[in-house]
């Protein structure tokens, strides 16, 4: 009988599967380190997709251009006067203050983020907020819901903070930010620019940033050449550059983690090739059965690909779908830490799997590509067994 | 950029196949020093054998660099989002000098696997393997193409900087003026020129098909006839690059100023570049391994198999050609009749 390629294929891998159904322990333990290898990469690839999506939706509100004012490398107080001479600027759409800082809680060790908002510009809080009556009146405040529980509020909508010089400054919480985006929200508190002023201990004219929202998304770059050459000694950032800075950080974690399971990589793929090499007495026997019934050397070689691209195949899905399970239901409690996170209110984060195609090819060049290589040479080594090895 | 996921892989890519090639080629070197097929020494039925691990590598050489391929042009789309003013693979690439050389070997890598395994085919096929010599000889070559491959792609990744300025497709491809264009003047007959050499592939590859069918009677007119198919096919294969980037895509995007081979490879639009890609790398393929074949076809003990090797190949040509048109030609037909959107 003469058979096309396609049709010597399929009948050498159904061959293949059924000798593995016959002996189903012989591979499992190999399949199963290997789902276990698979998995490892697979999480830390989705995690770090998944990071990088938030981030970007996330970003999506953040202000086109910031303005901010250095002196000796460090970032100081501008005035709101400042804000005229931006605006001389052709081409800005909007442009508004916004007071920043950090506030530091002694009960409980950690740092809170500040935003003092202008009224006008509330209302471009949400998309994620919902059921919170914008603008925020005199002495209300959006916290994140991290920080709503380690403020640990009960059933009150009233709390204080500690001013610096120890002095109490309530505040009504208005409403919390949605988990999802805990990411950027974790630590924040968001209120008005005078309550935030009052906290922080600035004077009543002083600002942080100068927002600058641009007509013309195209012009973004030049706009804010223009306001650095009109303010000189101030750092203008645009979100373009932030997102990039953010998708920067997350590649090189990224990295260096792969690169750290490198080595757990190394070592499984020298098992499989080990364990690809020791010839059993019964292979021997198979591969020399096989070929006194008329198998080439080819076709041996074959049945041994497609019995490891079997094992791949399986290992490769369980462990991707072991890290989906990790990523959505387990919240990548493995690799969380790595990958994000400085200060004690940055936990709970609810990461939103995103499941890409190009994930999938990191994964699989990281695991496949190599196990295939490191079983050919071993594949080759069966096939070579002679015919008369059945007899002797 | 060494330390982002994508180099790594294209690394570790790298790494394994230069483990496979080198393997084989230690084999290369052997058959060719010792190879005797009227001998009966152990020494010759172990050549034998290896032979068999080398084409082996060499098929999983291929498809690593297929593998390869793929995953440079998704590692530059992935690096666009880090890369300063880059918005797909064509900014990235065209971050440092290093970038499009060697997407253009990687290319020609694929090719060179590809006719190594065609030699081989054609090799197996008779007994007294009367190729080995010839394919091992070229499976010298193979080694330094990628140890450049990989020289280049360290230079390339390692010369990767987010802070460089880049440009995006919009300004590489667009057909205004000023900039950095890599089609600077995209000639207006490309569209006739396309379907107008399209057909003629078809009509040779079929032609060609026809008349190795019947076996016998070699000659002159037989080897013109491949030869010319095979040049057909090589300058149809930069004509289809030129007519994808400068007609074909905006369609696909439905945007008439967007000009990018890369971005039809996004999610955006269905993955479809790589069928556009896949069916044209094919045609070409077999149309010009035609003549690779038709080289051996003088010897007795091949004429046979070279024979029935090129009315297959043109056969296979055609098939992938008319995918190739077809995939091409839908979007652009949807778009003048649906009209933009």
């Amino acid at each position: 009988m003469k058979f096309t390629g396609i049709e010597r294929q399929l009948n050498i891998l159904d061959y293949a599967l059924h000798s593995l159904a016959r002996r189903p322990g012989r591979h499992l333990s190999i399949t199963f380190i290997f789902a276990l290898v698979i998995f490892l990469v697979a999480s830390f690839q989705m995690v770090t997709a998944s990071l990088k999506h938030s981030a970007d939706v996330l970003l999506k509100t953040a202000p086109e251009i910031t303005v901010q004012k250095m002196v000796a490398g460090r970032q100081v107080m501008m005035r709101v006067g400042d804000m005229a001479r931006v605006g001389k600027v052709f081409g800005i759409k909007e442009i508004y203050p916004r007071v920043w800082g950090y506030h530091f809680a002694a009960r409980n060790g950690a740092n809170y983020t500040i935003i003092g908002l202008d009224p006008a510009r509330q209302r471009q809080l949400p998309p994620y907020l919902d059921g919170v009556k914008m603008p925020l009146a005199p002495g209300e405040a959006i916290v994140g819901l991290p920080l709503a529980k380690l403020l640990d509020l009960g059933g009150r909508r009233v709390f204080s903070l500690a001013r610096g010089d120890l002095s109490l400054k309530s505040f009504r919480l208005a409403g919390t930010f949605p988990a999802a985006s805990d990411i950027l929200t974790g630590d924040l508190l968001v209120t008005n620019i005078a309550d935030a002023r009052d906290l922080l201990g600035m004077k009543a004219d002083e600002i942080t940033d100068i927002c600058v929202s641009v007509a013309n998304p195209a012009e973004v770059r030049t706009i804010a050449g223009k306001i650095s050459r009109v303010m000189p000694g101030t750092r203008v950032l645009t979100r373009d550059q932030i997102r990039k800075t953010y998708q920067a950080v997350f590649s090189w974690r990224s990295g260096f983690g792969s690169i750290c399971l490198l080595t757990a990589l190394a070592a499984f793929f020298i098992l499989a090739w080990d364990r690809a090499s020791g010839l059993s007495a019964g292979e021997r026997r198979e591969t020399a059965i096989l070929k006194v019934l008329g198998w080439q050397t080819t076709d041996i070689i074959t049945l041994r690909f497609w019995e490891g691209g079997a094992v791949a195949t399986m290992a490769f899905l369980l462990g991707v779908m072991a890290a989906w399970l990790h990523v959505t239901i387990g919240a990548a409690a493995l690799f969380r830490p790595v990958l994000m996170g400085w200060s004690v209110l940055r936990p709970n984060l609810e990461l939103v799997p995103v499941t890409r195609v190009s994930d999938f090819i990191i994964v699989f060049t990281f695991t496949v590509l190599p196990y295939l290589a490191a079983t050919v040479i071993p594949a080759w080594h069966s096939a070579t067994v002679p015919p008369d090895a059945a007899v002797r | 950029m060494y330390l982002d996921s994508w180099s790594i892989a294209l690394a570790l890519i790298n790494i394994l196949g230069l483990f496979l090639i080198l393997t084989a080629t230690s084999t290369a070197v052997r058959v060719l020093r010792f190879w005797d097929p009227d001998s009966d020494a152990k020494l010759q039925i172990d050549l034998e054998n290896e032979t068999w691990l080398a084409s082996t590598l060499v098929q999983y050489g291929l498809w690593f660099q297929i593998a390869a391929l793929v995953l440079l042009v998704a590692a530059a789309d992935s690096f666009s989002n880090v890369l300063a003013g880059a918005m797909c693979a064509t900014g990235s690439l065209l971050a440092n000098n290093y970038g499009f050389p060697l997407l253009w070997l990687k290319i020609a890598g694929v090719f060179f696997y590809g006719f190594w395994i065609l030699l081989h085919r054609l090799d197996i096929q008779v007994e007294t393997y009367p190729l080995v010599k010839v394919k091992f000889a070229y499976l010298l070559l193979l080694l330094p193409l990628l140890i450049a491959d990989s020289v280049l792609e360290v230079l390339y990744l390692g010369k990767l900087n987010p802070d460089i300025i880049t440009s995006c497709c919009a300004v590489v491809f667009a057909s205004g003026d000023g900039g950095r264009t890599l089609l600077d003047r995209t000639p207006v007959m490309i569209t006739p020129l396309f379907y107008g050499l399209a057909a003629l592939m078809a009509l040779m590859s079929l032609t060609v098909n026809r008349v190795f069918r019947k076996n016998g009677g070699g000659g002159w007119p037989r080897r013109t006839m491949v030869c010319v198919t095979g040049v057909g096919w090589l300058a149809f294969g930069g004509v289809a690059l030129i007519a994808i980037t400068a007609v074909f895509s905006s369609y696909i995007y439905a945007m008439p100023f967007h000009h990018c081979p890369f971005c039809i490879l996004k999610p955006e639009y269905h993955y479809i570049g790589y069928l556009i890609f896949a069916s044209l790398f094919v045609a070409v393929f077999s149309g010009i391994g035609t003549v690779v074949a038709q080289g051996f076809a003088g010897r007795d003990d091949l004429r046979e198999e070279t024979t029935r090797f090129i009315s297959r190949s043109a056969m296979v040509a055609l098939v992938a050609l008319t995918v190739f048109v077809t995939t091409v030609t839908v979007p652009m037909l949807v778009y003048l009749f649906r009209g933009g959107e």
